[in-house]
């Protein structure tokens, strides 16, 4: 397939208004929250006040006595699987233990949410409490109490390397890193934290049920990945997936805190027993304290540099905290290993990503859910090292960076490679040669790579008689524009106006499968899937228009909304009349995955991401003052140069960037989920801090463009990166500033006060 | 239960609702008008922003029964017919709209502030916006939107 630019590039290339604009700015599009059906009753969960504990006795009785109560449910209910993307270790509810505080123990449906909350809390629980371990250190030790003392006879990747309290075990082996360490001029180890973080959409999690007469479950919710949800739902209830069916009307906010099942079970459950649709929704409080998180970490990183600031040796580990439930953990502290490497050539790697089972409540997959932990763990020790050398923080990186043909840490050649370029021009935005202007103020960079992830698409296109095509696809538009993008590209490839295109989109049993709306691949790869669709669906119509018209297939040009030869012509319209009349109407497929990445099986053990499609590339320049009182920081000034490939919208990227940059604002200077013995103290958002419009720094984006070979035009994914460098990037320049050095997230103002 | 008369988006709605029903309860659930978002429930998100007398406010903690009298005005009210607020047109042509669930919010808190202010500096309009929470967009362009609908002196209340 010729992925390079179109001939008739109109549409591609400019910033094109939002298709899904005019219903969000009028109140008028239909959120999965705003769905409700005759007759639909309330739910809520009963959840966990305990990290680990045995339940020695649960008692319905009153709740299910209580008037307007139409179903409880527990574990005894019906038969629940156990379910999970990569270990099968979650249960829909607890069965006879629970292992972290908001686990859900029952859940109730009622004729209002006020008496299904009252019959919750007439439910009642004794507990016993068992031993438990919140810190991922202690957890990997022999005598740390066990989550899953069945782990190994559970379902599971063959890549989730199992033992003890462990879930997933990735390495990464290049060289010698011992003899490395030993031709050193310096080693340099240092351990950095970072806390649980909430991904922040604005939407909670919801779901509507009901069961059909034929037995079909179908949920409406706000869920990022419609068919692994409804893999997951079918798993759970023992039906066929076609028994499932998942409807997503429109989403507020995923950042990957709704890729996996959220309220849907729950409200499967309760509806299939109440005989009743069953909406539950996450309460501000459930998300805070019961949701997917990004999860904690520790990272360890100890790294070997000769006289001339070049990297010779680096050993390094994620410890990625996945509480007392795997989710993406394994995943997650595999993909680690690539970022602990960063995009540098070094000769001799030893890097390690475990996942670890802790009492704490599970996490997820936020946002380049690998990224930021370790990047901000390498980036920081890039610039510690620089200083104890005498460097400058942008001469040492330029140093050591890849370039195109390099190999990655797996042995991938890296091609596409933007990164010195984003580096210099973020590094000339930033005024780097200026570090210091004034006491106090100081300025960091940091820099990074990711993936477009690969995974399948599907593409349904047909022609109606109106001249207007409508796409089917099955991912959910997340509020990133990609498919505004995709309406871009079959609009310049079907020589129409976007307004020609209309996108259908999330309906499990209307749309073709995909891989879903995560791994900053939902444009990428879609739109090659649309596009095979298109030139499918042009393969059709061409031969019914040379017909119509008496002419060869040879002599037809594309224009006006239809088909010209010589002084004939046929318009789109009439020819999907005339379609419909003789020859079944016009439809076609489309599908895509990117082809696998070549890499060097000897580097790896158990890796689930060793070769990286479309790698993006990014560089990160902050410009700060630090109150040397109270150790607040102001941002003056902060650029993103992101090589984004080729820029199919930039209006959209940039959306992307400057929204990814706040985030990572945040994590870097204000996000924690506190948690003590397992319980989030700070459950609501007056005390979780997101960043506020108040918060936010002029953000400036370069776009840089070294165009992959197989995205879109040249495209790579946009949707994740550019959150993971904003907490490196701050903690050097408060370095810079202020000559502190904090190791664990948040950098707060108290925090840099008292260093 | 007590009877409400409600005057929203210049219609008088007369309806029966619990004492402790909130305006955003009212507005959803007794006459579906969605496009007010629901959220946090403790007025620290934004996204349940309404005017009420040309001031926005945050109906997930107004009572409803407090509102009698007075004129609601809803993201439903904000067009004219088939023509769009100057605020929901700057917020298409800024590109300040990514999953949208802020956005009538936004767009209210925005509406207020310029009711207050025609000309907002861009501090007042931080001072505006804060109680407001957007997680996608990093308010980059809603900042410019509320700027371009401001600078076009376009904004009628």
């Amino acid at each position: 397939m010729n992925m390079h630019p179109h001939r008739n590039q109109v549409n591609v290339g400019t910033r094109h208004k939002r298709i899904d604009a005019l219903g969000k700015v009028t109140g008028a599009t239909i959120y999965a929250s705003d769905f409700s059906l005759p007759g639909m009753l309330h739910g809520r969960i009963l959840r966990s006040e305990h990290a680990h504990a045995e339940i020695v006795a649960l008692d319905l009785s009153v709740a299910e006595a209580m008037p307007g109560v139409r179903a409880v449910v527990t574990a005894k209910t019906m038969a629940f699987h156990r379910y999970g993307n990569l270990v099968k270790d979650f249960q829909v509810f607890a069965e006879g233990r629970v292992s972290y505080i908001g686990q859900a123990i029952a859940a109730v449906a009622a004729d209002t949410p006020e008496i299904a909350e009252a019959a919750m809390q007439a439910i009642r629980v004794e507990y016993r409490p068992l031993p438990a371990v919140f810190d991922p250190i202690v957890a990997m030790q022999p005598d740390a109490p066990v989550l899953h003392p069945d782990l190994l006879q559970y379902k599971a990747s063959p890549l989730a390397d199992r033992a003890g309290n462990r879930s997933g075990r990735t390495t990464i082996t290049v060289g010698d890193v011992e003899a490395g360490f030993r031709q050193s001029y310096r080693v340099y180890e240092h351990r950095f934290r970072t806390p649980p973080i909430h991904a922040g959409y604005t939407e909670p999690r919801v779901a509507v049920a009901q069961w059909d007469a034929a037995g079909i479950g179908t949920v409406w919710c706000n869920t990022q990945l419609l068919f692994d949800t409804q893999a997951a739902l079918a798993e759970i209830f023992g039906v066929n997936v076609t028994q499932i069916r998942v409807i997503v009307p429109a989403i507020g906010g995923g950042f990957g805190g709704k890729l996996r099942i959220g309220m849907e079970h729950y409200a499967l459950a309760l509806a299939r027993v109440a005989k009743r649709p069953v909406r539950v929704f996450s309460t501000s409080h459930e998300e805070l304290s019961a949701a997917l998180f990004r999860y904690g970490s520790v990272i360890e990183v100890k790294t070997g540099v000769d006289r001339e600031g070049r990297i010779l040796a680096k050993q390094a580990r994620a410890i990625i905290d996945t509480g007392a439930c795997s989710g993406s953990g394994p995943l997650v502290a595999s993909t680690a290993t690539l970022i602990l490497a960063g995009p540098y050539r070094i000769p001799n790697l030893l890097l390690e990503g475990l996942a670890i089972y802790t009492n704490n409540h599970p996490g997820g997959s936020m946002r380049a859910p690998s990224g930021p932990m370790p990047n901000f763990a390498i980036e920081s020790q890039m610039d510690i090292i620089a200083a104890d050398l005498g460097i400058d923080p942008l001469e040492f990186r330029l140093r050591n960076i890849i370039h195109e043909g390099d190999l990655s840490a797996t042995g991938q050649v890296m091609t596409g490679v933007g990164l010195e370029e984003c580096l210099l021009k973020a590094a000339d935005a930033i005024g780097w040669d200026r570090k210091n202007p004034e006491n106090n103020r100081g300025k960091g960079l940091a820099i990074g790579a990711w993936m477009t992830s690969r995974g399948s698409s599907g593409a349904y296109l047909k022609l109606s008689a109106d001249g207007r095509f409508t796409l089917m696809v099955g991912v959910v538009e997340l509020g990133t524009g990609a498919l505004t993008g995709v309406a871009q590209i079959l609009a310049d490839e079907l020589s129409v106006d976007v307004a020609d295109i209309s996108v259908v989109s999330a309906d499990s049993h209307i749309t073709p499968y995909d891989f879903g709306s995560q791994g900053s691949r939902t444009m990428a790869t879609v739109a090659n899937a649309a596009r095979l669709a298109a030139a499918n669906l042009l393969g059709k119509m061409r031969p019914l228009a040379a017909k119509a018209l008496g002419v060869p297939e040879a002599e037809l040009q594309m224009r006006g909304k239809g088909f010209v030869a010589g002084e004939k012509s046929i318009s789109f319209a009439a020819l999907a009349a005339q379609a419909q009349m003789s020859a079944g109407g016009l439809i076609a497929e489309g599908t895509y995955i990117a082809d696998p990445i070549a890499y060097d099986a000897s580097r790896v053990r158990n890796h689930f991401s060793p070769g990286w499609p479309s790698p993006s590339f990014h560089a990160h320049a902050v410009d700060l003052q630090v109150d040397p009182m109270s150790g607040e920081i102001t941002i003056k000034d902060y650029v993103v140069a992101q090589d984004v490939g080729y820029a199919i919208n930039p209006s959209n990227l940039e959306g992307q960037i400057e929204g990814g940059v706040v985030q990572g604002i945040g994590q870097a200077i204000s996000e924690e989920l506190v948690q003590v013995e397992g319980r989030v103290l700070n459950a609501n958002l007056t005390d979780y801090k997101m960043p506020t419009i108040m918060d936010v720094p002029p953000i400036r984006v370069v776009l840089v463009e070294h165009p992959s070979a197989t995205g879109p035009y040249g495209a790579k994914g946009v949707g994740e990166p550019s959150c993971i460098e904003p907490p490196a990037a701050i903690a050097n320049a408060v370095a810079s500033a202020t000559g502190k050095r904090i190791l664990d997230l948040p950098v707060t103002a108290e925090k840099i006060a008292r260093a | 239960m007590r009877k409400l008369s409600l005057t929203v988006n210049g219609e008088r709605h007369d309806i029966d609702a619990e004492d402790s029903a909130t305006l955003l309860d009212v507005l959803r659930l007794k006459l579906f008008l969605t496009g007010t978002k629901s959220n946090c429930l403790e007025a620290e998100c934004g996204v349940c922003t309404v005017l009420i007398d040309g001031r926005a406010i945050n109906s997930c903690i107004t009572l409803a029964a407090q509102c009698e009298g007075a004129d609601i005005r809803t993201i439903e009210g904000m067009t004219d017919g088939d023509k769009l607020h100057p605020l929901q047109q700057s917020f298409i042509e800024c590109d300040a709209v990514q999953c949208g669930y802020c956005i009538p919010g936004m767009i209210m808190t925005a509406a207020g502030l310029l009711n207050e202010k025609p000309n907002p500096s861009f501090e007042e309009i931080q001072e505006g916006l804060c109680g407001t929470l957007c997680r996608c967009t990093g308010y980059t362009k809603i900042v410019q939107a509320v700027q371009h609908a401001a600078q076009d002196g376009r904004v009628r209340q």
